[in-house]
């Protein structure tokens, strides 16, 4: 893109010579897009598109938490029953259960991979040989599908086959097999584990970035002053690269509040309630007992909690000023 | 004690090489092992004496998963659904990124803002209503069904990458090839997107492995094996067996993360740019 504009010109005069003239026949459209109604066509698509099945889903959702509305009850049709839905949320046990553990898994589900982000970021930083490679490698779980994501570590920590029960038994740190997935004390810690295994590349991508767009001079000054290796770290890498902590915790931690597919695939949100985080709960709710209703309640509560993370990320940002 | 600046250099150095090295194999691990079991016939898995590296090697499993019907059945239908994805959420994606990027109009902040808001809407809300939707409109167990549902979350995405690339793009250029005849139009089309063509591909790529690992949609919107996706059909294949086909299931895995090893090795520098556009404000 830096090209000098010599270059530029003569690049382009060679793509026009190459480019077939019968595309020319879409005179038409050229002549709309010198009008003043052309951004708004460019823009229209997207705006239909977005209201379809975004606008219209997301309040057509909210409308449906204040009905009753179950798909095994047809006869009882979609009574409005108001907040009632909400009330019998505070009343349902497995709700604070779900909430609670929300709350565990996205704390630690956040905070592990961004403290392993943080040092591979740093490591990466320090440019030695290999890093490029390191940095693409790492990169391989972010991009995996989580049903393979999830079927790799149930295979990595089955409590017959699994290779990590074998070499942990090896080194006798274990007496026998362990069942990770089917105990109520290890299930919630195995999940988090293979969360780990898919969050830290995000966390080490973005604070890589971060990181390297802090001028190599402000180290090299406090150097200079005698500031060491450590009040180094402290003064000038971390309030520098807060604004992209704070982004990135943030994105992070609405995804894993929205997404129930570990759950799914791994524990089913057992065993008991151990791993039942409340995208499972709401998930289950609708795809398992098809009540809509008390499902979409659940889901405006989960939007409550989202809309929270994201004023912190919008201010944080700052992507609404321009 | 105070180390000599050498020392502490050599003390970095091999602090950071552990690191990487560490990093490397905690990511890859669990890949390699899955190929390794891949390669292993079930009875070599379940074993006394663990096997690490396959003693009797064998391509069985993957001969066997493409002799099974519905594998093709199910691949055919992610790769049909992450074309449709990628199409619809390109041609829209470009023509709303290039309005966002070269006008300044009433509302657009608002509704750039929007754009990026509503990946932070839960999943689930939309799941419901989408569901209701759907199957009033009988596009429950379609390809483009499913595609349309993929597109509520990837075109905001895709739109914010697009953006970003256009965004690097001088206008100086559209106005030489406006000032030499063209229109409008015809400068997107002969200057801005052969230009932005490497951003146009990073975000085709990423979109295409957002759709084509997707399974809450997938999972949700389908009931019968022949609309499922790779996905799900690799999950339900698991059901409720005690003894598991894991070397069926590892070979499934293989497969499924081939295509996107190779969509990743050919885009990954302008993949990891677009990544931070969408992410960090670029």
């Amino acid at each position: 893109m830096a090209a000098a504009p010599a270059e530029r010109r003569s690049g382009l005069s060679l793509l026009r010579s190459h480019w077939p003239a019968w595309l020319d026949i879409f005179g038409w459209v050229g002549r709309i897009s010198e009008t003043r109604y052309w951004a708004w066509l460019m823009l229209l698509p997207g705006f239909l598109l977005i209201s379809v099945v975004i606008f219209y889903p997301v309040i057509s959702g909210i409308w449906l938490s204040l009905h009753e509305y179950n798909l095994l009850r047809p006869a009882r049709g979609q009574p409005f029953v108001g907040l009632q839905q909400f009330i019998d949320l505070l009343d349902d046990e497995k709700f604070w259960l779900s909430l609670r553990n929300t709350a565990y898994f996205g704390i630690f589900n956040v905070i592990n991979p961004f403290m392993l982000g943080l040092i591979i970021a740093l490591a990466l930083k320090r440019a030695v040989r290999g890093a490029g490679l390191v940095r693409t490698l790492i990169l391989m779980p972010w991009f995996m599908p989580s049903v393979v994501a999830g079927h790799m570590w149930a295979l990595l920590l089955d409590s017959r086959l699994g290779v990590i029960n074998d070499i942990l038994v090896k080194l006798g740190l274990l007496e026998s097999y362990w069942p990770w997935f089917a105990r109520t004390e290890t299930a919630m810690p195995a999940i988090l584990l293979v969360g780990l295994w898919r969050g830290f590349p995000f966390f080490a991508l973005l604070l890589l970035a971060g990181l390297q767009s802090i001028s190599q001079e402000m180290y090299e000054a406090a150097a200079v002053d005698g500031a060491n290796a450590l009040s180094r770290f402290r003064h000038i890498t971390i309030p520098l690269l807060l604004p992209v902590i704070v982004v990135a915790i943030t994105l992070r931690t609405i995804a894993v509040v929205n997404s129930p597919d570990l759950m799914i695939i791994l524990t089913g949100g057992g065993p008991g309630l151990a791993t039942h985080v409340l995208s499972f709960y709401a998930f289950q709710t609708a795809y398992a007992a098809f009540d809509f209703g008390y499902a979409a309640a659940l889901s405006v509560v989960m939007l409550g909690i989202l809309i929270f993370f994201t004023l912190i990320y919008l201010r944080v940002a700052g992507v609404d000023r321009d | 004690m105070q180390l000599s600046f050498r020392a502490t250099q050599r003390l970095y150095r091999f602090l950071t090489a552990t690191v990487l090295v560490f990093a490397g194999i905690f990511a890859l691990f669990p890949l390699v092992w899955t190929g390794l079991t891949s390669l292993k016939l079930n009875t070599d898995v379940i074993t006394a004496e663990m096997q690490y590296l396959p003693h009797n090697p064998t391509l069985e499993n993957y001969f066997e998963l493409w002799s099974r019907k519905s594998f093709v059945t199910l691949f055919g239908n992610s790769v049909v659904i992450t074309v449709m994805t990628v199409s619809l959420c390109l041609l829209v994606g470009t023509s709303a990124a290039y309005a966002f990027s070269r006008y300044r109009f009433t509302g657009r902040n608002a509704a750039l803002v929007g754009f990026l808001l509503i990946r932070m809407f839960p999943m689930v809300l939309m799941l419901i209503p989408l569901f209701i939707i759907m199957r009033n409109l009988n596009l429950l167990n379609t390809r483009i069904g499913l595609a349309l549902a993929y597109t509520t979350f990837l075109l905001p995405i895709a739109t914010w990458m697009l953006k970003g690339f256009f965004d690097a793009i001088p206008p100086d250029l559209e106005d030489a090839a406006r000032i030499d005849g063209a229109t409008r139009a015809g400068a997107i089309v002969r200057v801005v997107l052969p230009l932005a063509a490497p951003g146009v591909a990073a975000t085709a790529v990423l979109t295409a492995i957002a759709a084509w690992n997707e399974f809450l949609f997938a999972l949700m919107f389908t009931t019968n094996e022949a609309s499922q996706t790779w996905p799900v059909g690799l999950h339900l294949l698991v059901g409720e067996e005690f003894n598991l086909p894991w070397g069926l299931l590892s070979a499934g895995g293989i497969i499924s993360i081939l295509p996107i090893i190779v969509f990743f090795v050919l885009a990954q520098k302008s993949l990891v740019r677009g990544l931070m556009q969408g992410a960090v404000k670029g």
